[in-house]
C-alpha cells in the first residue's frame, strides 16, 4: 500500500498530464518490449538455479541476516513517489501567489517610504516600517495557511492510504512469517493465496489452482491462470510469473521475489507517468480571472489616484503611501484563505458521502461536469454475481438482487423448492471465511468463483447457516467443475438419519444438465421429462435468459441444477464413490430447476442516473463487455432510457437495413471497440454530438482515452471512472479522474483526482451537487467580500480629493478583511441551494463564471456604495459632535497632519494639538471600521440568496450565518473595547451610540436588495434580470 | 484538457476593437446606445438617491448639534501649549541678531499676532477681576475679559519693535489653546526651563508666567465673539556664551492641578519644547 503514501504526496504536485503519448503507448502494449526488456530471464530458470541465482533455498527462505543486507542494498519493497515538489517550493509559491504580489509591491512602498522619511528625520516615519511588516506579516500568514491547509489535505490521503498497510506471507530461516510487504527482498520466499495482492514481482515455483486478475495492470479483468510452467518467451505472458499489485483471485501459489519497488513492472509504468505538465482545473481558472479582475481595478485605481494626487501637487512620497492605501484597501486579503476554507469544508462534506477529493480545486470541477463517462462493473453495477431469476415448478419466480437483501420473499413453500434449495447449498464448493458470523451475509468474504458465491450468499439468505447444513450432508465424493464436461457433481448423506440413501446433486449449463435429466420436478413429484417439458423448458430459459438478457454474453451465469437418490440397495452406506471411474450413475437424473444470475446495478443508480439527466449531465458508460451485455444493464439503469432506440433498433423495427435509417432519428448508440477503432476523430465527434445516450462496448482502457478526448473536443468538462493501472491516462486527461476506492489500482488512484470510497456512481452525483453547491456559494462569498472593498476604497478617494482627515486607516482595513469579515464569509459555504440545483445544466465554462460583470458591479457600484455613505455619515457625526463640522473637514488634510500645528482650531473656535486630532482620527477609524462592519452583518444576510427572498430561504436555516454574525460582532467589540487602548491597532473605545448610525443603511441595504430580487424574479429575461442577476 | 492556445495578436487587436465599437450590432464596449442610455439613467436616479439620503441624514445629524458647543469635549480635556512665532517647519528659531532679515519673519509673525490685543479691537472688552474665574454662563452674551497688551513689558512689541531680536534677548509668546468650559483650578503659570544651565536667562512677563484666571472659561466661538486667550511672553536673555549653540528650552504649564503638563505620547500637552539658535 506504499504506493497509495507516495500518491498522497504527490496530490499538490503538478498534476501529471499531457504524458499521453508516451504513456498511453506504454499501456497500449503493456506487453510490448521497453517493458520486457528490463525483465531477466527468470521465467526461463528452473527452480534450482533460480536458489543458486538468488542465494536462497526453496525450503528454508532467505536468512533474515541475508535479507536485512539485501533491504539496505536494493530499498524497502515499495514505489518511490513520483517526484514531489519540495516543500519549500510549494511553501514559497503561496507567498507569491494571487494578490501576495501586489501586497508585497505594498510592503515594499512601505519600507522605501519609511527609508526616504527616515531620512528626513520625519518623527512619523516608524509608521511606514510597521505597516509594511504588517503588509509582509499577512502574505506570509496567508501563505502559512494555504500551505498549511494544502498539507492538511495531502495527509487525509495519506492516512486513508495508510488504512491498508499490506502484509506478506514470508519463509525466512526456515519460519512462516507475516512481514510487512514493503520489507521483501529479491530472493524471498512468499506465499500468496486467493484474495491477496500480490507483493512483489514473483517467479511461482509452486502453484494450485492460482488465478490472477491482471486489471490493474492490463485492464483485463479476465482472471488468468497461473501455474509454474515456462509458456512464453515473454516474461509478460509467461504463466509463471505474478506481478506486483495485481490480485490473487483464487488458489494458492509459492514464489520466489524477482523485483521489488521502483524495478517491478508496475513501478516502470509508474515512473514513467509521474513528474509531468499540469492542467489547471475549472475553480483555479476563475479564481485565476477573479484575482485579475480585482488586481486589474486595484491598480488602475491606484495608478488613477497616482496621478491625480502628484497633479494635485501632493508630494510624491505621499502619494506613495496613497497607493499602498488603495492597494490594500482592494485587495480582499482574506478571500483566497477563505475560499480554501471553503473548499475543504465541502471536500470533507463530500468525504461523508463518499467522495475523497485529493486536489481540494476538483470539488468545483465535479460541478461544473457535464459529461460523465463511467465504467460498467462496480461503479453502475455491485460487482457481485447475484441470483436474480428462478425457475422451477414450470414458473419464474424473481429474487431481490439489491445490496443489503436479508430475506428472500418469493414463494418458497412448494416442495420442488426444498429439493433445489438443497441441491444449491450441497453442490457447492464456495465457503465464508471463517470469523464473519457478525457481518451481514452480502458482506462477507467468500473463498470461491463468483458464481459458486452467489448460490452460496443466496442459500444462506434463505436457509440459514449453510455450512451446518452441509455437514449435517457429509460430502462423500465431488467432480469439481471443468470446462470439459461443464457440470458439478458431489454425493451426499442425507440428514435424514432414517433415509440411508446417498443424494446425488448436480449442477451446470442448461444443455448439459437437461440430456442428462429424464425427469423433472414439479410440485415436488417426479415427472417424466418428455419433449413437450422440454420444450417448454426451453422456452422458459429462453424467457429467463430474456429477461436477463446480459446472459447471453456469459452462459456460464445460467445454471440448472438436478439430483438422483442413489438406491440404498445399490449404493450401500458403506460404498466407495469413484469419481475418476465414475461408478454411480450420471445420467437419468431428476431436473429440478434453473437459476440465473447478474451482476445487477447498484440499486441507487437509475435513481442517480435520472439526476444526472435533469442536472443536464451526460452519462456514458464504457465498459469492456459485451455490447448486448453492456445495453441492457444501460437499459436497466437508464443510461439509454425506455423509449431511445438505436439506429438498429429503428432498423430492426422499420425492418430496413442499418444504412437506410436516419442516424439523427436515434437517441442511443452503441459503439462497439472495434468500430471505434476504425473512427476517426470526426466520426467520434459526430457520434458524441448526436447522440444523446451513448454506450461504448468491448472497449480497451486505452480507447477511453480516445472518448475522453472526444468529449473534451466538445467543450465538455468530463468526468472519467476507473480502477486500472490502464486507465491512468484517461483519469489523468479527464478534467476530474474518479478512481475506484475499492477496486482502484494504486496507479489510478495517483492519477485521480478524486477517490470513489464505496466505487458507487451515485456518489459522484452527490458529489456533482456538492460541486454545484459550493459554486454558487463561492459567488456568495465574493460578492459578501468584495462589497466591503468599495467602502474600503472611497475613504481614500474622497481622501485625496477633497483632503479631509483619513476616514480609516490601512491597518483597520486589514482587521476587517483578515478579522470580521473571515467566518461570515466561510459561513456562506454552508448556505443551502436556493433551488433544484440538479435541474439546470452545468455551467457553461466559457460563459458562466464565478465572478461577472454583474457581481462585480453590484457588488462595487451599488452595495459598496450604499456601505460607503453609510460609513461616512458615522464618520461626519464622529468629528461634528467633536467640534468639527463637516464643512470645517474640507480642505484641512495638510493642516491636520502637520506635526507643528498643535493649535489647531475647530468650528467652535477650540484649539487641538496634533496628538489630540490623531485620537479623535482614530476615532474616525474607529467608527468607520464599526460602520462598514454593522452593514457587512446586511451585506451577509442578503448574500445567502441571490434570487429567492431571504424570508423563503428562512432566516435561521444556516446557523453557521448567526456564528458569522455574532462573531463578526464580538471581533469588532473586542477591537474597539478590548484593545482601543493599544495605540499601535488605531482603535478607541467608541461611544456606544455610533454603532446605530449606519444601521439604517444596513437595512436599506436589506430592502434594496429584497427589491432587486423580486423584480429578478417578477421580470424573468428584463432588463433588470439581465444587469442586476449575479 | 484542450489547450488554450494562445490567441494571435492581431486576432486579439480585432477583438478589442470589436468589443470597443461594434459596427454590426452598434455596440460600443458592449452595450448598444440605448443600453448605455438605461445604465446611466439607472445610476443617475440610483446615485441621486444616495446623495439625497446622505444630505438627509447629514442634515438630520446637524439638526441635533448646538450652534455654541459642540457635544462632546472629551477627546480634549486639557489644554495643549503653542507659542509665537512659530517657525515654519520644526520649532527651531535660527537666527543672526545683528542680520534683521534673519528675524524679520518672526517679528512680523508677532506683530500681527498681537494685532487682535490692539487696544482699539478691545474696546467692547470689559476689565474682569484678576485671579477670580469669570462664569458668565447665565448670561445671554458673553462678554471678553481685557488683556492689556503693556502687560508684556518689553515683548509687547510697544516698547522695542524688534521684541529683542536684534538684542539677543528674544521674546516668545507662550498661549494656551482654547477649550470651551476650561476652568483652570490654582494658580496657573508658564515656567519655562532650559536644558542646559547658563547660557540662558529667562523673564516672563506677566510676572512669574501669571496666567489670570479671570480669562477662563471660554465659551465658544459664536458666544465668545471676541473672547481674547491669555499670553505669557518669554524673553530669554541669552549669555554671550550661549550664541553658536542650540538652546532647547521647555514650558510648562505650573500650578493647576486640572492643566495636564505631562503625556507621553501628547508633547505639547501642557508643555512646549523648542530650540533657539542665535548668531552675532
Amino acid at each position: 500500500m506504499k504506493v497509495g503514501c507516495h500518491a498522497s504526496s504527490s496530490i499538490h504536485a503538478p498534476r501529471p498530464r499531457q504524458f499521453g503519448d508516451k504513456m498511453s503507448a506504454v499501456c497500449c502494449c503493456a506487453h510490448c518490449d521497453f517493458l520486457s526488456l528490463g525483465m531477466q530471464d527468470d521465467h526461463r530458470l528452473s527452480t534450482s538455479e533460480l536458489e543458486k541465482k538468488y542465494g536462497t533455498s526453496i525450503d528454508k527462505g532467505l536468512s533474515s541476516a541475508r535479507a536485512a543486507e539485501i533491504l539496505a542494498r536494493d530499498g524497502p519493497n515499495a514505489l518511490t513517489p513520483p517526484k514531489a515538489t519540495p516543500e519549500i517550493v510549494k511553501f514559497l509559491k503561496q507567498m507569491i501567489g494571487g494578490f501576495s504580489i501586489l501586497l508585497w509591491i505594498g510592503a515594499a512602498f512601505s519600507w522605501i517610504s519609511f527609508g526616504i522619511q527616515l531620512a528626513q528625520g520625519v518623527d512619523s516615519a516608524f509608521d511606514n516600517l510597521y505597516l509594511g511588516v504588517v503588509l509582509a506579516l499577512v502574505v506570509i500568514l496567508t501563505g502559512i495557511f494555504a500551505y498549511y491547509q494544502e498539507a492538511k489535505s495531502t495527509n487525509i490521503m495519506a492516512s486513508f492510504s495508510k488504512m491498508i498497510p499490506q502484509q506478506a506471507l514470508v519463509l525466512r530461516d526456515a519460519e512462516k512469517k507475516e512481514l510487512p510487504a514493503d520489507q521483501l527482498v529479491v530472493g524471498d520466499i512468499v506465499e500468496i493465496k486467493g484474495g491477496d495482492r500480490i507483493p512483489a514481482d514473483i517467479r511461482l515455483i509452486f502453484t494450485q489452482g492460482c488465478k490472477v486478475d491482471n486489471s490493474s495492470l492490463t485492464g483485463e479483468s479476465e482472471p488468468q491462470s497461473r501455474s509454474c510452467d515456462f509458456t512464453h518467451e515473454n516474461p509478460l505472458e509467461t504463466r509463471n510469473i505474478a506481478f506486483y499489485s495485481t490480485t490473487c483471485v483464487e488458489g494458492t501459489a509459492t514464489g520466489i521475489v524477482i523485483n521489488t519497488g521502483d524495478r517491478t513492472i508496475i513501478g516502470r509504468i509508474a515512473s514513467l507517468a509521474s513528474g509531468v505538465g499540469n492542467e489547471k482545473t475549472p475553480i483555479a481558472i476563475e479564481i485565476e480571472h477573479f484575482v485579475y479582475l480585482v488586481a486589474g481595478v486595484a491598480i488602475s485605481i491606484g495608478v488613477l489616484f497616482f496621478i491625480i494626487s502628484v497633479s494635485m501637487r501632493y508630494k510624491i512620497l505621499d502619494s506613495i503611501i496613497f497607493l499602498i492605501g488603495i492597494i490594500v484597501a482592494n485587495v480582499p486579503e482574506g478571500l483566497l484563505a477563505t475560499v480554501t476554507v471553503s473548499l475543504s469544508l465541502t471536500a470533507k462534506r463530500m468525504a461523508k458521502k463518499n467522495c475523497l477529493v485529493k486536489n481540494l480545486e476538483a470539488v468545483e470541477t465535479l460541478g461544473s461536469t457535464s459529461i460523465i463517462c463511467s465504467d460498467k462493473t462496480g461503479t453502475l453495477t455491485q460487482n457481485r454475481m447475484t441470483v436474480a431469476h428462478l425457475w422451477f415448478d414450470n414458473q419464474i419466480y424473481s429474487a431481490d438482487t439489491s445490496e443489503d437483501q436479508t430475506t428472500q420473499s418469493f414463494d418458497q413453500s412448494s416442495p420442488s423448492w426444498a429439493a433445489l434449495s438443497k441441491i444449491v447449498t450441497l453442490c457447492n464448493r464456495a465457503e465464508f471465511r471463517p470469523g464473519q458470523e457478525n457481518l451481514p451475509i452480502m458482506k462477507r468474504v467468500v473463498v470461491g468463483d463468483a458464481s459458486e458465491t452467489a448460490l452460496l450468499k443466496f442459500s444462506e439468505v434463505i436457509l440459514g447457516d449453510v455450512m451446518n447444513i452441509r455437514a449435517q450432508n457429509k460430502k462423500v465424493a465431488e467432480i469439481p467443475f471443468n470446462s470439459t464436461n461443464k457440470f458439478q457433481l458431489s454425493i451426499h448423506e442425507t440428514d435424514d438419519p432414517h433415509d440411508k440413501r446417498f443424494l446425488l446433486v448436480m449442477k451446470g449449463a442448461p444443455e448439459r444438465i437437461l440430456e442428462r435429466c429424464s425427469t423433472i420436478m414439479i410440485n415436488g413429484k417426479e415427472e417424466p421429462l418428455d419433449s413437450e417439458k422440454a420444450e417448454a423448458f426451453q422456452t422458459r430459459g429462453k424467457m429467463l435468459n430474456a429477461r436477463a438478457p446480459w446472459g447471453r454474453a456469459n452462459p456460464d451465469v445460467l445454471s440448472s441444477f438436478c439430483h438422483l437418490y442413489l438406491p440404498e440397495n445399490e449404493f450401500p452406506e458403506t460404498f466407495q464413490f469413484d469419481t475418476d471411474s465414475m461408478n454411480f450413475p450420471t445420467s437419468n437424473l431428476c431436473f429440478v430447476g434453473l437459476l440465473s444470475m447478474i451482476d445487477p446495478p447498484r440499486s441507487t443508480v437509475p435513481d442517480a442516473v435520472s439526476k444526472c439527466r435533469s442536472a443536464g449531465i451526460k452519462v456514458i458508460m464504457v465498459t469492456g463487455d459485451h455490447p448486448i451485455t453492456a445495453k441492457a444493464i444501460a437499459k436497466s439503469v437508464g443510461i439509454i432510457s425506455a423509449t431511445s432506440e438505436t439506429v438498429e433498433d429503428i432498423a430492426k423495427r422499420l425492418n430496413i437495413p442499418v444504412e437506410q435509417v436516419n442516424r439523427r432519428e436515434a437517441t442511443a448508440a452503441v459503439v462497439n471497440g472495434m468500430e471505434l477503432k476504425e473512427m476517426s476523430a470526426e466520426q467520434l465527434d459526430e457520434i458524441l454530438r448526436e447522440h444523446a445516450e451513448i454506450v461504448f462496448a468491448r472497449t480497451s482502457p486505452q480507447q477511453k482515452l480516445i472518448i475522453v478526448e472526444g468529449c473534451q473536443r466538445q467543450g465538455a468538462v468530463v468526468a472519467v471512472t476507473g480502477d486500472g493501472v490502464n486507465d491512468s491516462p484517461a483519469l489523468k486527461k479527464a478534467d476530474i479522474g474518479i478512481a475506484m476506492g475499492i477496486a482502484g489500482s494504486d496507479a489510478a488512484k495517483n492519477a485521480a483526482d478524486m477517490v470513489l470510497l464505496d466505487d458507487n456512481f451515485a456518489s459522484i452525483v452527490t458529489g456533482v451537487e456538492e460541486g454545484r453547491l459550493i459554486f454558487d456559494n463561492l459567488k456568495k462569498t465574493i460578492a459578501y467580500t468584495l462589497t466591503k472593498n468599495i467602502a474600503e476604497l472611497c475613504p481614500f478617494l474622497i481622501y485625496i480629493i477633497a483632503s479631509i482627515p483619513m476616514p480609516i486607516g490601512t491597518i483597520t482595513i486589514l482587521f476587517i478583511d483578515l478579522g470580521t469579515d473571515i467566518i461570515p464569509s466561510v459561513a456562506l459555504a454552508y448556505e443551502k441551494a436556493e433551488s433544484d440545483i440538479m435541474n439546470r445544466r452545468p455551467r457553461n465554462k466559457r460563459r458562466d463564471r464565478l465572478v461577472n460583470e454583474q457581481l462585480a458591479v453590484y457588488s462595487y457600484l451599488q452595495i459598496g456604495i450604499m456601505q460607503s455613505v453609510g460609513a461616512f455619515v458615522t464618520y461626519f457625526t464622529v468629528y461634528a459632535e467633536q467640534g468639527f463640522l463637516p464643512s470645517t473637514l474640507l480642505g484641512v488634510r495638510v493642516d491636520w497632519e502637520s506635526n507643528a500645528i498643535n493649535d489647531f482650531e475647530d468650528s467652535y473656535g477650540q484649539q487641538w494639538t496634533k496628538y489630540q486630532r490623531t485620537y479623535l482620527q482614530w476615532t474616525g477609524y474607529t467608527a468607520f471600521f464599526v460602520s462598514i462592519t454593522i452593514q457587512q452583518v446586511a451585506d451577509l444576510i442578503i448574500r445567502k440568496t441571490r434570487r429567492n427572498s431571504i424570508f423563503r430561504q428562512g432566516l435561521f436555516r444556516n446557523k453557521v450565518i448567526w456564528v458569522g454574525i455574532f462573531s463578526q460582532i464580538g471581533i469588532a467589540l473586542i477591537l474597539t473595547y478590548g484593545l482601543g487602548h493599544v495605540t499601535a491597532l488605531n482603535f478607541t473605545p467608541l461611544r456606544f451610540q455610533y454603532w446605530f448610525v449606519a444601521v439604517p443603511f444596513a437595512i436599506l441595504i436589506w430592502v434594496y436588495d429584497e427589491i432587486r430580487k423580486l423584480l429578478i424574479r417578477r421580470y424573468p429575461g428584463s432588463w433588470w434580470d439581465k444587469n442586476m442577476y449575479y | 484538457m484542450t489547450k488554450e492556445t494562445k490567441k494571435p495578436f492581431r486576432q486579439s487587436m480585432a477583438e478589442w476593437r470589436q468589443f470597443i465599437y461594434n459596427p454590426n450590432s452598434g455596440e460600443f464596449l458592449g452595450r448598444t446606445a440605448k443600453s448605455w442610455g438605461l445604465i446611466l439613467l439607472f445610476y443617475l436616479v440610483f446615485y441621486g438617491f444616495l446623495a439625497a439620503l446622505f444630505t438627509f441624514t447629514m442634515w438630520v445629524m446637524l439638526q441635533t448639534l448646538s450652534s455654541d458647543i459642540p457635544k462632546y469635549r472629551d477627546r480634549i480635556s486639557s489644554p495643549g501649549l503653542m507659542i509665537s512665532p512659530k517657525p515654519d517647519t520644526a520649532l527651531e528659531f535660527y537666527f543672526n541678531k545683528s542680520d534683521s532679515q534673519s528675524y524679520s519673519e518672526y517679528v512680523t509673525t508677532l506683530q500681527n499676532f498681537l494685532e487682535s490685543y490692539n487696544d482699539s479691537k478691545q474696546s467692547q472688552n470689559i476689565v474682569c477681576t484678576p485671579g477670580q474665574i469669570f462664569d458668565q454662563s447665565d448670561a445671554a452674551v458673553k462678554k471678553a475679559c481685557q488683556f492689556n497688551i503693556s502687560q508684556l513689558g518689553q515683548c509687547s512689541g510697544k516698547e522695542d519693535a524688534n521684541f529683542g531680536y536684534s538684542k539677543g534677548t528674544p521674546c516668545v509668546l507662550v498661549k494656551m489653546n482654547r477649550i470651551i468650559g476650561l476652568k483652570p483650578e490654582g494658580e496657573p503659570r508658564i515656567e519655562c526651563t532650559p536644558k542646559e544651565e547658563g547660557m540662558v536667562n529667562i523673564n516672563y512677563f506677566p510676572p512669574n508666567g501669571m496666567m489670570d484666571l479671570m480669562y477662563f472659561p471660554y465659551y465658544g466661538k459664536s458666544l465668545h465673539a471676541h473672547y481674547l486667550q491669555p499670553l505669557v511672553a518669554v524673553q530669554l536673555a541669552i549669555s554671550p556664551n550661549g550664541t553658536k549653540e542650540e538652546i532647547a528650552i521647555e514650558c510648562k504649564i505650573l500650578g493647576s492641578p486640572n492643566l495636564k503638563n505631562q503625556d507621553d505620547r501628547d508633547k505639547f500637552l501642557g508643555r512646549i519644547a523648542f530650540k533657539v539658535l542665535m548668531s552675532e
